[in-house]
């Protein structure tokens, strides 16, 4: 039987593997990668946790309205990716850093 | 209100009398060095004050006292003034010493004429003069020391003109510390009756009914109207008044200035002589007479007797001109005191004012003398002393003037009949005698020493005379072909010479050349309650001691003048006494200036050794202190601060490397800093 600890062992999993990526990744797209992943690992928290939820499916529905956005957040994402590479001719965010003071 | 006015006018009179002299000092101070104005800035300023004095003198002499002050300064609660006192004392004073200031200075003009520092003479001329006449007419007793002081230093100045010899030097450095020896006594003495009376005013304190007057000596305590200390202070301020009268005029012990003083230029010589420093102290016994009480008076009477004894013993063989003169001053003071002392208060006095003619009349002369030695030293270039008489005589033909005056003045101090000196020192005799009349067989010693000091002054005086002026040029005879062009000089010194010699006269002081109570100076001056005693010694004294003066002088004459003369063998004892001046210099030399000067390189030892010792230790130790300090500065406190910094420095770049500029560092220090938390909260 698939308890709620595997749901969360799983998910604690996809965040490790996706924070990893995010601080470890010299691409862009890759660390964008990662960002999907945590949100993935959030999303598979809302679903499990929404077994326990008073209203029904309330978590699942919750969790479609995240990836919608996810989706979007995505979009931006991509569309910001790209304007750096035609700015700077790179993604790697080591090289990106005329923000810092 | 007429009696206001005049009392005004005599003050304004007064105070201009006594400045015009401070005033000329203080131009002569501005002039050039060789301007020939200085003299008669000085003579002019002089004789002015001397109408002035006269004036004065017209005004307040056996008429009324002035006297005038204004409040000077308020110590607490108490006020000090200061002021103008004129009565007969002090108005015979300010005309006697400007009378006989006007010939020094006239004469002072020519005698100084080739002097490099003319206007400095005068300058200090001036200011002795403005410093006497000023003593004799205040009325406070710290003004009166202020101007006390004043004398003695300008007396110093003046002793010490010619500064670049080495004598002049020693002479006025010896005049001024004997001096201070006198002026401490006189600050004891103000200091104590002060404390006693709490009032400084000359008036209130010695007048007729003041504090002084109504003070008695009882149980060994000194009660005043004011309150009372022990009867010791009164003997204590009545020594320091005697220490200062002696130091000022020259009695034993502190009379061994005077003779020394005679490096100073001649006219001053005169000028300290007559009027202005040795008459200080006499006008000093005179203005606190009333303080004096019975014992104190005999002391003084004995001590004025023994210095006129020794003065005159000492004169009889000294052969430096002005020496011999300077001696015979210190017998007349002796004189004077004596008469202080013997209660012949107005004798006294009056024998100060006579003495001040002769005495300046037979130092202008001395001058006179001197000066043209000098010149035959110096045109024949000779290695003479100008001073010595033995190398004179025979000046009269050269000098007749000179030699006029000089008779005239010699007959004065020895005191024969028709000159002033006769009226004054017989009167002091007289009373001498009187006093001793009504004391033990002990007390007569005194008037017969002073009758003794007569003769021999007699004595003195003629030889001096004799081998000066009479006999043979004795410097001829050793040298005989030695050129003299020599006379008696300019009007500058003739005038002066003839004024003081008719002032010597007895026709100035009385009518009657024979009675001294009838001199007018006599009767201004003697106290209320004096009594015209008809004693057998009104008529016997002057018989007496006139006719052995005459004697004493032909004896001197057969001595002195003859050609064939008579030598006195000089080896005995008491020639060797009286040349040496009874060793007093010697004894004070070997028993206080050496003492003091071995006591002076014990200090100077101590001040080198032990002292400068210390303060270099102290400085050694502070200079380690001062390393330890420094070495703990550099290294503890700089260290700590140079840690704190570095401190300070690492956290810095510690914090620094978190702002990379990567953004994905920034995550992970995040990152690492939330599992931190959880740790340390899991911990904790």
């Amino acid at each position: 039987m698939i308890t709620l600890t595997d749901f969360l062992v799983v998910s604690a999993v996809l965040f490790c593997i996706g924070l990893y990526m995010i601080v470890s990744k010299r691409n862009a797209i890759q660390i964008l990668i990662g960002i999907e992943l945590i949100l993935n690992a959030a999303i598979l928290n809302l679903v499990a946790f929404g077994k326990y939820d008073k209203v029904n499916n309330s978590g699942q529905i919750f969790a479609l309205f995240a990836i919608v956005l996810a989706a979007a957040t995505t979009a931006v994402a991509l569309a910001i990716i790209l304007n750096v590479y035609r700015r700077y001719k790179t993604i790697d965010p080591n090289d990106i850093n005329k923000l810092r003071d | 209100m007429e009696d206001f006015l005049h009392s005004i006018q005599i003050l304004n009179y007064t105070v201009a009398a006594v400045a015009l002299p401070l005033l000329a000092a203080l131009i002569n101070f501005c002039l050039p060095a060789k301007s020939k104005a200085a003299g008669w800035i000085s003579t002019g300023a002089i004789l002015l004050s001397c109408i002035l004095s006269a004036k004065v003198f017209a005004g307040v002499w056996n008429n009324h006292e002035v006297h005038a002050q204004h409040l000077w300064f308020t110590i607490g609660k108490t006020e000090v003034f200061a002021g103008v006192l004129l009565n007969n004392l002090s108005v015979l004073m300010l005309l006697l010493v400007s009378v006989i200031a006007l010939p020094v200075h006239i004469y002072s003009t020519a005698y100084m004429k080739n002097d490099d520092r003319y206007n400095r003479y005068f300058t200090y001329l001036s200011f002795f003069c403005f410093s006497m006449l000023a003593l004799v007419v205040v009325d406070s007793l710290v003004l009166f020391y202020a101007f006390w002081e004043l004398v003695g230093f300008s007396s110093y100045l003046l002793i010490g003109f010619w500064f670049t010899r080495d004598k002049a030097v020693q002479a006025n450095k010896k005049a001024f510390i004997m001096n201070r020896v006198g002026d401490i006594g006189l600050l004891t003495a103000i200091i104590i009756l002060f404390a006693q009376y709490h009032t400084f005013d000359i008036v209130q304190l010695f007048a007729e009914k003041g504090l002084i007057a109504q003070s008695i000596i009882n149980n060994g305590l000194w009660v005043g109207p004011t309150g009372q200390i022990p009867a010791l202070w009164q003997y204590v301020a009545c020594g320091g008044i005697f220490l200062a009268v002696a130091a000022k005029s020259a009695q034993f012990p502190l009379h061994t200035w005077l003779p020394d003083a005679m490096e100073g230029p001649t006219s001053v010589s005169a000028l300290i002589h007559a009027a202005t420093m040795v008459a200080a102290g006499v006008f000093l016994l005179g203005r606190v007479y009333p303080m004096f009480t019975e014992t104190e008076l005999t002391v003084l009477a004995v001590i004025g007797c023994f210095t006129a004894f020794m003065a005159a013993t000492i004169a009889l063989t000294q052969n430096d001109l002005k020496r011999i003169l300077a001696y015979s001053t210190i017998s007349q003071l002796g004189f004077m005191i004596l008469a202080m002392g013997v209660g012949a208060y107005a004798s006294s006095l009056f024998h100060l004012a006579t003495h001040a003619f002769f005495k300046c009349l037979l130092f202008l002369v001395a001058g006179i003398v001197i000066h043209q030695m000098q010149h035959i030293k110096d045109d024949n270039e000779l290695d003479i002393d100008p001073q010595d008489i033995s190398h004179m005589g025979g000046l009269r033909k050269k000098l007749p003037l000179t030699f006029i005056v000089a008779i005239i003045g010699a007959l004065a101090l020895v005191g024969l009949p028709l000159t002033s000196g006769y009226l004054s020192k017989d009167g002091i005799l007289i009373q001498a005698f009187d006093w001793s009349e009504n004391r033990s067989g002990w007390f007569k010693i005194i008037p017969i020493m002073a009758l003794l000091t007569s003769w021999l002054t007699t004595f003195y005086v003629a030889r001096l005379i004799f081998k000066v002026f009479f006999g043979e040029f004795r410097l001829l005879k050793s040298n005989p072909d030695i050129k003299l062009h020599i006379n008696d000089g300019s009007w500058q010194y003739k005038l002066p010479l003839v004024l003081l010699a008719v002032c010597c006269l007895f026709p100035l002081f009385s009518l009657n050349p024979f009675s001294f109570e009838h001199a007018w100076l006599f009767k201004g001056l003697k106290s209320a309650n004096f009594v015209e005693s008809e004693s057998i010694y009104h008529t016997f004294i002057p018989i007496v001691v006139n006719v052995l003066s005459l004697f004493v002088l032909y004896a001197v004459y057969a001595i002195y003048a003859r050609p064939n003369s008579f030598a006195f063998p000089q080896s005995g004892f008491l020639y060797r006494l009286s040349y040496n001046q009874w060793y007093i210099d010697d004894i004070y030399k070997r028993f206080i200036v050496k003492p003091v000067l071995r006591l002076g390189s014990v200090c100077f030892w101590i001040d080198r050794r032990v002292i400068d010792g210390f303060v270099h230790l102290l400085a050694h130790v502070s200079g380690y202190i001062a390393k330890l300090s420094a070495w703990a500065d550099q290294h503890i406190v700089d260290g700590f601060l140079h840690l704190l910094t570095r401190i300070v420095q690492r956290i810095g770049n510690f914090a620094r490397k978190f702002q990379s500029g990567k953004v994905q560092y920034y995550l992970f220090s995040m990152l690492v800093i939330v599992l931190l938390l959880f740790v340390l909260k899991i911990l904790i």
